[in-house]
């Protein structure tokens, strides 16, 4: 019985961990992503540290410099990156 | 066997975690390639050219294969007729015969870039070494330079044609920068496709049938 619940307990802490490190590399592209948008455009970051999702393709953006972006892709399709 | 378990059960844990975590860890870096990609991305470029298979790894070979081939063969050729009377070298000549074949399909490769843009552009949709925003405001320059290229040519723009090919070049250094490290056999593509895509551009007659 012991065993059994110590068995049940490693597949959940290993599927914890799987699910934790995927959330993690999405958050990882998601940020790799932004900053490569704000850099193209010529705009100051030296990296991005955080954002928040308003929908979909729509973000607030902090950068490790101190710069807030609002990157979001407007009705005419186009990436459009806002210093804040 | 109970007090063994919880240590497997760790090493398991860590050794997921780790393996999991490595991708994470290589996001950092998409801008400083832009000054050299040029550079960088020639290595590559003799590499994987081999690699790939798809349509574009038809022209990939041709492409990467002549700028080999031509250096070393005039050399050779050229060393050839001093190392003629010493005996000893009788390999070498051998060696510099197929070569001294080689020269006139050499004079055409480079002429003939094959240039597939359905497949490039297929290519850089479908690869994920570009996020889709990126992708989106790649798409959004290419469109701007097309924009500018139009205007050029209905003589609504007063700019030269070689600040346009300077535009060109920029936004071509861009997206290598973006792949050069992510996806190298695209990169080589892009290079090789480079001439023929400004050959196009550059030339009025052509650029209208795109």
């Amino acid at each position: 019985m012991t065993i059994h619940m110590k068995r049940l307990l490693i597949a959940f802490l290993a599927a914890t961990g799987f699910a934790t490190s995927s959330l993690a590399a999405d958050d990882a592209s998601v940020k790799k992503d932004l900053f490569t948008v704000i850099t193209l455009q010529g705009l100051p970051c030296a990296e991005v540290v955080s954002f928040t999702t308003k929908t979909d393709n729509d973000h607030m953006v902090v950068c490790k410099d101190g710069n807030r972006y609002h990157v979001y892709v407007n009705a005419q399709g186009r990436v459009v990156v806002e210093k804040q | 066997m109970m007090r063994v378990m919880p240590v497997v059960a760790n090493l398991l844990l860590s050794l997921l975690a780790g393996c999991a975590g490595l991708p994470s860890l290589a996001p950092s870096a998409p801008l400083e390639p832009v000054a050299p990609p040029t550079s960088a991305a020639a290595p590559p470029s003799s590499a994987p050219a081999a690699l790939p298979s798809p349509a574009p790894a038809a022209a990939l070979p041709q492409a990467a294969a002549p700028p080999e081939a031509p250096s070393p063969s005039p050399s050779i050729a050229k060393a050839a007729p001093p190392t003629a009377p010493t005996p000893p070298k009788a390999p070498p000549p051998a060696a510099s015969i197929p070569r001294a074949d080689t020269p006139a399909p050499e004079i055409a490769k480079p002429k003939a870039p094959p240039l597939d843009l359905a497949s490039l552009e297929q290519r850089l949709k479908s690869t994920n070494a570009i996020g889709v925003l990126t992708k989106l405001t790649l798409k959004n320059q290419v469109d701007d330079l097309l924009d500018q290229f139009r205007a050029y040519y209905q003589g609504k723009l007063k700019t030269t044609l070689a600040d346009l090919h300077r535009s060109y070049d920029l936004l071509v250094q861009k997206v290598l920068a973006l792949l050069q490290d992510s996806d190298p056999p695209l990169a080589t593509a892009i290079v090789a496709s480079r001439d023929a895509i400004w050959g196009i551009l550059s030339d009025p007659k052509k650029f209208a049938t795109i």
